[in-house]
């Protein structure tokens, strides 16, 4: 998996991944982004492009929700570029009812 | 010396030249030295001829003024009759026709007590006789009080003494210009009682140095007296003669007193003189200046003219002598380097011939001779090479080159491909069933390079052959096909060798590497990863050497690459090679494409690499790769592998491949791999604590759904007992995991869960969308 930090506006970060976020690099992707985000203080916006990305599991589901809850103590998360199959998981275990999906 | 034979050659002419002028300089320089001494004596005599003319008057002058004298003694002792006196001064002058006239003088009261003024003056007239001048008598005139008595009558001290006085003109501004010449009158007692005097007209003088023959244009005379420093006459036509007469040499700008040597004035007007200088009798001096370029006008003609000769000569016969050297030695050289150059480049119907000079033409017979014999190698050179074309065609042709060579075997692609070295060279490779099931692959490089190499490589190839029909053992084949390559190996050669012996129904291989380069392998679409096999022995080198065998299992997918030294060792033009690393990164740059291709780019990435550098060795690259066996039931595919996240790494392609291959939708991969990845991370982490323990997955392709199995010897592990997480809790209360197995029982039409012997069986059904 391939990944692309990058600042933006006064506070934000900006997260694009491609390729698949599974059993393999789910972790690692997760670990790199709290990192990023404890590395650069004041942090409150960020956004995660899924444009790229072919295949969420389980693993990457979970850490999605790991973000989102240390996203929401102080700023929001926001999901552009949602593929319908990752959409259709996101359903399957009730985020798409508090993800904020562009 | 310098770097060309042209060269040398003019710089020898230049110094012969150089050397010959300067002889000549040296002879010129001598003529001009000998003539300016001949022009310079000549005018020297000419001087002292002048000077000579006027002597003889100064000399006159002055016996006329004794001759006076001595008359005035007997007339002071005998007569005191002026009358005889007279006459006898008549007879005197007839004497001295040239003398103007003169007279003698007493000193007041010396002839006559009661009379002070006592003198006779007698002089020419226009009828050339002596006549008395009473003028000079009288008190007004009082020759006592006249500057030439004053300068005359006390200088005079013996009876040989003549005086002179300075040049006057005979009346006040004009008239003729006099120089009195004076000697004493004595008596008895040697006492002076007066003085003799004789006017010497110098117009006479003056005229004939005016016009001086025999001197060049431009030249002109000074008339003077040194030593009471006066001028008498000058020719200067800087200077105005007339004003100065009587005046101080200090007038003349350019005289000074040592004249005495033949020299060159300071420049004077523009112009050197050349002073000729001549003392006369009464301490006068006669000078001739002569402007130098006039005086040695013709000699200075006759050197220059000498001069341009030479040259004119000496540049002529340069060009002689360096035309004949060209025509005789350069141009000959020339010819031949012109030829040599040809004959370098490649053409060799050139007809040499050159006639002379003999020794040239004896060169360029020898070189003629030469290009013909070169001529001859070059065409046994051509057949040798034509035969050894034909050589490695023959040799090309004895390895196996029509792909695929089994077409009705689907277990198993094969492609070889060896881009030949321009030189016969010793790559081979191989392949062939050994019995019904077991197929045999080698690639290998025979030592050396050329004939010997090509006819070693054919022998061993066919030992190889030959052995493996009739031996099955691998580590016995490759024993016995080291003891017969030794046995028919006398000229040192050797083999480097890697085969590969596969049971192509269970994917079984057993790997013998023999020194060769160590085979890359990609395992369940993977990476290329370099094969860690022991590399023996190279082959024919020890008769009874042992070889360790290498055993592994290929799964449906795999590929093993072979390669040569000559894809690792291409150099390019900095003398790197090419390297395992590039290949590595050559074969991994190109995933899901077939074995062909993988060659094709690897060769091209070679030729790349090596730029201008030409190819030293055979590029010879072998690729098996394996299918497996197609199994009855087709629509059933098993993976077996040990549960690591690196194996995880061949799993998820594998699964992949083969739902593409049976079509399945999008959505119906996606479903598939979301629960063959939670069910493997979870036989990983629970059923094998993470220590990587075996486990095997089988898919089944129904018309309507797949059905999945998971088989794993793990502790016994349900997912299925595990609760489902409350997926409407907000989400700051939702715990993180649980939603694996949720979404795997979401997914799946049917789910179970059953423990038999020591076994975990997972089976599901997911319904294809």
């Amino acid at each position: 998996m391939e990944l692309e930090l990058k600042p933006f506006g006064v506070s934000g970060l900006y997260v694009k991944a491609s390729g698949r976020m599974d059993l393999d690099n789910a972790v690692e992707f997760g670990t790199k982004v709290k990192e990023t985000i404890e590395d650069s203080e004041g942090i409150d916006e960020l956004i995660i492009d899924f444009g790229e990305i072919t295949f969420i599991s389980s693993f990457g589901l979970k850490v999605i929700l790991e973000l989102h809850k240390e996203m929401s103590t102080h700023g929001s998360m926001k999901l552009r570029n949602v593929p319908e199959a990752i959409l259709k998981s996101f359903k399957m275990v009730g985020f798409d009812k508090f993800l904020v999906i562009e | 010396m310098l770097k060309t034979i042209r060269a040398n050659i003019i710089l020898l002419i230049v110094l012969m030249l150089f050397v010959s002028l300067c002889g000549l300089g040296l002879f010129t320089y001598k003529y001009y030295r000998d003539e300016t001494e001949l022009t310079t004596k000549y005018y020297v005599a000419l001087t002292e001829l002048e000077a000579k003319k006027i002597d003889v008057e100064i000399l006159r002058t002055e016996k006329n003024a004794r001759d006076l004298a001595l008359m005035g003694e007997l007339y002071y002792k005998f007569e005191k009759d002026r009358n005889v006196a007279i006459e006898t001064m008549r007879e005197v002058f007839e004497n001295y026709p040239k003398s103007l006239g003169g007279g003698i003088w007493f000193k007041p009261h010396l002839m006559f007590p009661n009379e002070r003024l006592s003198c006779i003056y007698t002089f020419r007239n226009k009828n050339n006789q002596i006549v008395v001048d009473k003028a000079y008598e009288t008190e007004e005139y009082n020759y006592l009080n006249q500057n030439w008595y004053k300068e005359i009558a006390p200088n005079i001290t013996r009876d040989d003494n003549v005086e002179w006085s300075l040049p006057y003109y005979e009346k006040e501004g004009g008239g003729t210009r006099i120089i009195t010449a004076g000697a004493g009158i004595f008596d008895q007692n040697k006492n002076i009682i007066g003085i003799s005097t004789v006017d010497w007209a110098i117009d006479n003088v003056i005229k004939s140095l005016e016009t001086l023959d025999n001197v060049p244009k431009g030249s002109f005379t000074l008339f003077a007296n040194p030593k009471k420093d006066y001028i008498i006459a000058t020719t200067d036509p800087y200077l105005n003669g007339k004003d100065l007469t009587g005046k101080s040499l200090k007038n003349i700008p350019w005289y000074s007193n040592n004249l005495k040597e033949i020299r060159y004035l300071p420049l004077y007007h523009n112009v050197i003189y050349v002073p000729f200088e001549k003392k006369l009798e009464n301490d006068m001096e006669l000078v001739v200046c002569i402007p130098m370029l006039e005086l040695y006008k013709d000699v200075l003609k006759t050197v220059s003219l000498l001069a341009s000769l030479m040259i004119l000569i000496c540049s002529l016969l340069g060009c002689l002598l360096y035309n004949g050297l060209k025509n005789h030695l350069l141009k000959p050289i020339d010819k031949l380097i012109y030829i040599a150059n040809k004959i370098s480049k490649g053409e060799n119907d050139i007809e040499i011939k050159i006639e002379k000079p003999e020794e040239f033409a004896k060169l360029a017979s020898t070189f003629d001779k030469m290009t013909k014999d070169i001529k001859t190698i070059t065409k046994e050179r051509e057949k040798i090479n034509s035969e050894l074309a034909i050589a490695k065609s023959i040799q090309m042709s004895s390895l196996p080159a029509i792909f695929p060579p089994f077409p009705d075997k689907e277990e198993f692609d094969i492609y070889a491909s060896m881009v030949a070295a321009k030189e016969v060279g010793g790559d081979f490779y191989d392949f062939y069933f050994i019995d019904d099931n077991h197929f045999m692959f080698l690639i290998a490089d025979v030592s050396g390079k050329g004939i010997p190499a090509a006819l070693f490589m054919m022998t061993a190839k066919t030992i190889i052959n030959n052995v493996s029909q009739t031996v099955q053992n691998p580590k016995i084949l490759i024993q016995e096909i080291n003891k017969k390559i030794c046995s028919n190996n006398k000229h040192g050669l050797f083999i480097t060798m890697f085969v590969g012996i596969i049971d192509v129904t269970s994917g079984k291989m057993y790997c013998i590497n023999c020194g060769h380069n160590p085979p890359l392998i990609r395992r369940n679409g993977g990476n290329f990863e370099y094969l860690d096999i022991d590399s023996n022995y190279i082959l024919g080198v020890i008769e009874d050497a042992e070889f360790s065998i290498y055993e592994t299992q290929l799964n449906p997918g795999d590929v093993v690459y072979t390669y040569t030294d000559g894809v690792t060792e291409a150099l390019n033009s900095n003398e790197e090679m090419f390297g395992e690393e590039r290949l590595l990164y050559s074969v991994n740059s190109l995933k899901d494409k077939g074995i062909q291709d993988i060659t094709k780019y690897v060769n091209s990435e070679v030729k790349t690499f090596s730029g201008d550098v030409p190819q030293s060795d055979d590029i010879t690259m072998l690729i098996f790769k394996y299918n497996g066996v197609r199994s009855d039931n087709d629509n059933i595919m098993t993976f077996k592998d040990l549960a690591s996240k690196e194996n995880y790494q061949n799993f998820y392609p594998w699964i992949q491949t083969v739902c593409k291959k049976w079509g399945f939708s999008e959505n119906t991969i996606n479903a598939i791999e979301m629960c063959a990845e939670e069910i493997y991370a979870n036989i990983e982490f629970y059923a094998y604590n993470g220590e990587a323990g075996e486990f095997e997955f089988a898919i089944k392709n129904n018309s309507d759904s797949v059905e999945l199995k998971f088989t794993d010897s793990g502790k016994e592990y349900n997912p299925l007992e595990k609760p489902d997480p409350d997926i409407t809790l907000p989400p700051e209360e939702r715990p993180l995991g649980g939603l694996g197995i949720f979404m795997v029982k979401q997914m799946s039409d049917s789910i179970s869960y059953h423990r038999i012997d020591d076994k975990n069986i997972l089976m599901f059904t997911i319904l294809k969308t």
